[in-house]
């Protein structure tokens, strides 16, 4: 084992070049607790076929292999331990391969980040969709490896869903490239075995993203409700009637008050702020059917400017007064559940001896995601005992945690991660 | 199967279904022996017993059932082939190697339906148009709607990535199933997508659809319905060319409208077109769209030989070789034996006729946001160069959009056949594409060709083609010539091979070069989820398991 570790160390520096493939000591690496663990390579490929020299000689060495992205993710599960292992820095394949402006679909490496694609696009006047900024900060490696609910919007669908085709290198160090074309019937989806499994049965290192051409129009408006269910009510009834803004939210009393200061607030109320975009007349028909369905709810229109600033704080442009602070917790709920949801973060909190506040944002056909931030009077608590008392109710009302793996769907993605990677090579420790 | 082992599984089923709905009637066999596939069809016309019936027929009632069915037939080492209504067009039903058919029929039920959240829930088994009719009773639609409708299943649509009409706004069948229930080939029951989009891990229900029973068998799928269009504005539009044509839907989808349909047609599929619709017209036909959703019976074809010769002859006819109807089968048979020539004059009949191309456009959904759409639509097209036609033309192609499937099977009297390949690709490469499929398959069939099913980032392209041959032998070369040519054109030109009908037998020797290594991870999910390799063998170009003893 010790000789083919030492030559790990020369297959390494052969496939990615010695300036890019780092042994660490543990401590280096910031893994102290791991003393006396056998080896550990941070290695950052310069191109595809590098990434399948890599696997190739992890395997004959018998080391893990870490896919990392940009790396900018806390890790949620463990490092092997016990084996050799090679963390794949995936950041300096950060190229654009092909943009293919008449198709609008672009070719690119795993590496880059959705903001630094997002910003190639935007003087070509394009644009990835109307995905929140905040859920493109990762490697398209990364965001695309692990599956969380958010990366969607109600006019573009779900991030996922734009991937046309990718390249990915296999456990036994082959490289494959799905057939790209609008639609297939010609087998399942391929390329879905790589989305959501965080590197377990491949690492990919190029993706096919459908593009946008950026919207003609993009208007803003703003409403105040008497309660985040009058609120989601309303919009709902706008979706019924096909209205697809290109993004929404609803914040509750408390939390309208920590955005927006007291001057919109009142006791128990809800704040939506809606941006529409597209064709100006669409965009304006978008904000038309939202505004109809907020009136008949009972809702005093605000007019656009709370939007705009939320948009603008959203694209990085204006910044909040006090840095926001860090949600406590997430949850994903469908339509239907959300004001339960709402509702039990804050009756669980206050029980609890805190308070909870509340925004719903990132609203699809399915659902929303609900941003808890739990207060222990003005000093936010993320991490106290009410958090796992708000978790538990909050569940119990029909959220989701995200990030929670289908038990049911075990068996076979353990059967698929034998078939693709029998030596457990990739990402281990990973799959249940 | 040899006969013994044939009968211990049918005794088996008898034991688990009861004898009525477990039958090895000849009758029956036949029935199962094959679905739509025009080759099939070539040899079924010309007489004689099925090449590859079924051993078994059975008819469950519950998923449960089928998990008992494929657990038995893994013990027993029977292969098993899911059926729905048969009216795939790939071979994908015929059971190769014998063994167990499930036709899921019963299996028909329509589970819930949640008009909130605009989910609906239903089996396999259900036929296409009752599903449909379900729904518009509580004012939703699927919004899928293949001119199968009437003669295909919900799991038959799973199974092979079916693609509806109204496609461009409603999606094709993978873009609206939010979750399947799934008996895979190792018996086991796989529940997908219950979880929705907080779920973390792959998204099993896109690595089932398309299987077409090569994974396991698709019980039941959780559907997104939509709310049933208030309005629909159907319009003809006419381009001078197929460039200009494809630019100007281009320009629409990428501009961020959403048609529900678009169709542009070659100058000769135009020429077609225009010619129906006339002739619907003088006939009292064009009953008229704007039915406010239903879906209306298919009509009765009328009294001709056959869209081929019907074509053929007309065709001729406009060329002055031959008067209208006075035209004579063997001219007839000749000139669809001669396709080169026959495409030559097309051609140039088409050119002459300087008509340029029909486009029918469609947009539909509520009043207030298809009002609005339509407007910018029709604007955006005129402003490409597109003249419009009103609304006619539209109408007419909706009032008889199912009517081809059910004329094609008359064409095939001996050594003559019809058939239709949908391909695809990126808009980049959708040029290429067109000129090298309509190349490869005029070396041997006289082609015509329409663009439907456009999206933001692609098109696909439907050729219809007939040919004729002196004998049934004679045809099926000329067949398998015609797809092998076609078939590698489309993949060398970079599209795929297919974009709504699936892949079956017809396609499976070209599945290797459609993924190509990623075939690798096909080959992983039928190695996970049917171990023992009794799931629809022979299918999808995957690899038959060598231990099975049905497999030479």
């Amino acid at each position: 084992m010790v000789a083919l570790v030492d030559d790990l160390d020369d297959m390494l520096a052969a496939a990615v070049g010695a300036a890019h493939a780092r042994r660490q000591t543990p401590t280096a690496a910031g893994f102290a607790h791991e003393r006396g663990h056998p080896a550990t390579w941070v290695v950052r490929p310069g191109a595809p076929a590098e990434v399948a020299e890599v696997i190739r000689a992890a395997a004959r060495a018998g080391a893990a292999v870490v896919p990392l992205g940009t790396g900018s993710r806390r890790r949620t599960a463990p490092l092997p331990v016990g084996r050799p292992r090679v963390l794949l820095e995936l950041g300096r394949l950060a190229h654009v391969a092909h943009l293919d402006e008449t198709s609008l679909l672009v070719h690119a490496q795993a590496g880059l980040t959705g903001i630094a694609l997002e910003n190639l696009l935007v003087p070509r006047g394009l644009t990835l969709g109307d995905f929140p900024p905040a859920a493109l900060r990762s490697s398209l490696g990364g965001l695309l490896a692990v599956r969380t609910p958010g990366k969607s919007s109600p006019r573009h669908g779900s991030l996922e869903d734009a991937v046309l085709g990718l390249s990915a290198v296999l456990a036994d160090g082959r490289t494959i490239h799905t057939r790209v074309a609008p639609r297939r019937a010609t087998g399942p989806d391929l390329a879905r075995a790589f989305l959501g499994t965080e590197g377990t049965l491949g690492v990919i290192t190029q993706v096919v993203l459908r593009l946008r051409r950026r919207p003609e129009a993009r208007l803003f408006d703003a409403h105040r409700f008497a309660s985040v269910d009058h609120a989601v009510v309303a919009l709902a009834a706008a979706f019924h009637k096909e209205a697809r803004p290109a993004a929404a939210r609803v914040y509750d009393a408390d939390e309208t008050r920590a955005h927006f200061g007291d001057g919109l607030a009142h006791a128990d109320c809800a704040l939506l702020v809606v941006a529409t975009a597209g064709p100006r007349e669409l965009a304006a028909l978008d904000r038309t059917l939202i505004a109809d369905a907020a009136r008949a709810a009972g809702a005093d229109p605000l007019g656009a400017a709370p939007a705009e600033l939320w948009w603008r704080r959203r694209s990085g442009h204006a910044l909040h007064d006090a840095p926001p602070v860090q949600p406590a917790l997430v949850l994903f709920a469908p339509w239907a559940r959300l004001g339960a949801v709402h509702r039990a973060a804050r009756s669980a909190a206050r029980a609890a001896g805190r308070t909870a506040r509340a925004h719903l944002s990132r609203f699809d056909d399915e659902g929303a995601c609900v941003f808890i931030t739990l207060l222990d009077g003005e000093r936010a608590d993320p991490a106290g005992p009410a958090r796992a008392a708000v978790l538990a109710s909050t569940r119990a009302a029909g959220g989701l945690p995200p990030g929670e793996r289908e038990p049911a769907l075990a068996p076979a993605l353990a059967a698929l991660k034998r078939a693709l990677d029998p030596d457990d090579l990739l990402n281990p420790g990973v799959l249940p | 199967m040899p006969g013994p082992r044939a009968d211990a599984v049918e005794h088996a089923l008898v034991a688990l279904l009861g004898p009525a709905r477990v039958s090895v009637r000849a009758a029956d066999l036949a029935t199962y022996a094959r679905d739509m596939w025009p080759r099939a069809l070539l040899a079924a016309v010309d007489g004689g017993p099925p090449a590859h019936p079924p051993d078994v027929v059975v008819w469950p009632e519950t998923t449960d059932e089928v998990v008992q069915i494929v657990r038995l037939a893994r013990r027993l080492g029977a292969p098993v082939v899911p059926y729905g209504a048969g009216s795939g067009v790939c071979g994908g039903a015929v059971p190769l190697h014998g063994g167990i058919t499930i036709d899921l029929k019963r299996m028909d039920r329509v589970l819930s339906i949640d008009r909130d959240a605009l989910v609906c829930e239903a089996e396999a088994g259900i036929n296409g148009e009752h599903l449909e009719r379900e729904l518009a009773r509580k004012g939703l639609t699927l919004g899928h709607f293949p001119s199968s409708i009437y003669c295909s299943t919900l799991g038959g649509w799973l199974a092979t990535r079916s693609g509806g009409q109204m496609s461009t706004r409603y999606g094709k069948i993978e873009d609206v199933t939010l979750g399947l229930t799934c008996v895979t080939g190792a018996g086991d029951l796989l529940e997908t997508g219950r979880h929705g989009r907080a779920a973390a891990g792959p998204d099993f229900t896109q690595l089932l659809l398309g299987s077409e029973g090569t994974l396991g068998v698709i019980t039941r799928a959780r559907l997104r319905v939509r709310p049933a269009p208030e309005v629909r504005h159907l319009r003809g539009f006419v381009v001078d060319d197929l460039t200009a044509g494809t630019e100007a839907i281009r320009r629409v989808l990428q501009r961020g409208l959403q048609p529900a349909v678009v169709r542009l047609y070659d100058a000769l599929d135009s020429l077609m077109a225009l010619r129906h619709a006339r002739k619907d017209a003088s006939d009292g036909g064009g009953d008229g769209g704007g039915d406010g959703g239903g879906t209306p019976a298919p009509r009765r074809a009328a009294r001709r030989p056959g869209p081929a010769k019907d074509l053929v002859s007309s065709l001729l006819a406009r060329l002055g070789l031959a008067s209208g109807g006075g035209l004579t089968r063997e001219l007839v048979e000749a000139a669809l034996s001669r396709p080169r020539l026959v495409n030559l004059l097309a051609d140039r009949a088409a050119g002459l006729a300087g008509r340029g191309c029909l486009m029918i456009i469609g947009v539909e959904g509520s009043r207030a946001r298809a009002d609005v759409e339509a407007e910018l639509v029709f604007a955006e097209l005129t402003r490409a160069g597109a003249r419009d036609l009103g609304p006619g033309p539209g109408e007419r192609w909706f009032a008889r959009r199912y009517a081809v499937s059910y004329e094609m099977p008359r064409i095939f009297t001996a050594g003559a056949f019809v058939d239709t390949m949908e391909v695809a690709s990126t808009w980049e490469r959708l040029p290429d594409l067109f000129d090298s499929v309509r190349r490869a398959i005029s070396r041997h069939a006289f082609v015509m060709a329409h663009f439907s099913h456009a999206y933001v980032d692609g098109c696909s392209i439907y050729f219809s083609f007939a040919a004729s041959a002196p004998n049934r032998e004679a045809a099926e070369r000329r067949y398998d010539a015609l797809w092998h040519d076609a078939l590698t054109a489309a993949t060398r030109a970079g599209g795929t091979i297919s974009h709504h009908h699936g892949v079956g037998l017809l396609k499976a020797d070209f599945m290797a070069d459609e993924h190509r290594e990623s075939m690798a991870v096909f080959h992983a999910l039928k190695a996970s989820l049917d171990p023992d390799g009794i799931m629809n063998p022979g299918k999808m170009g995957l690899p038959l398991p060598e231990a099975a003893p049905w497999s030479r």
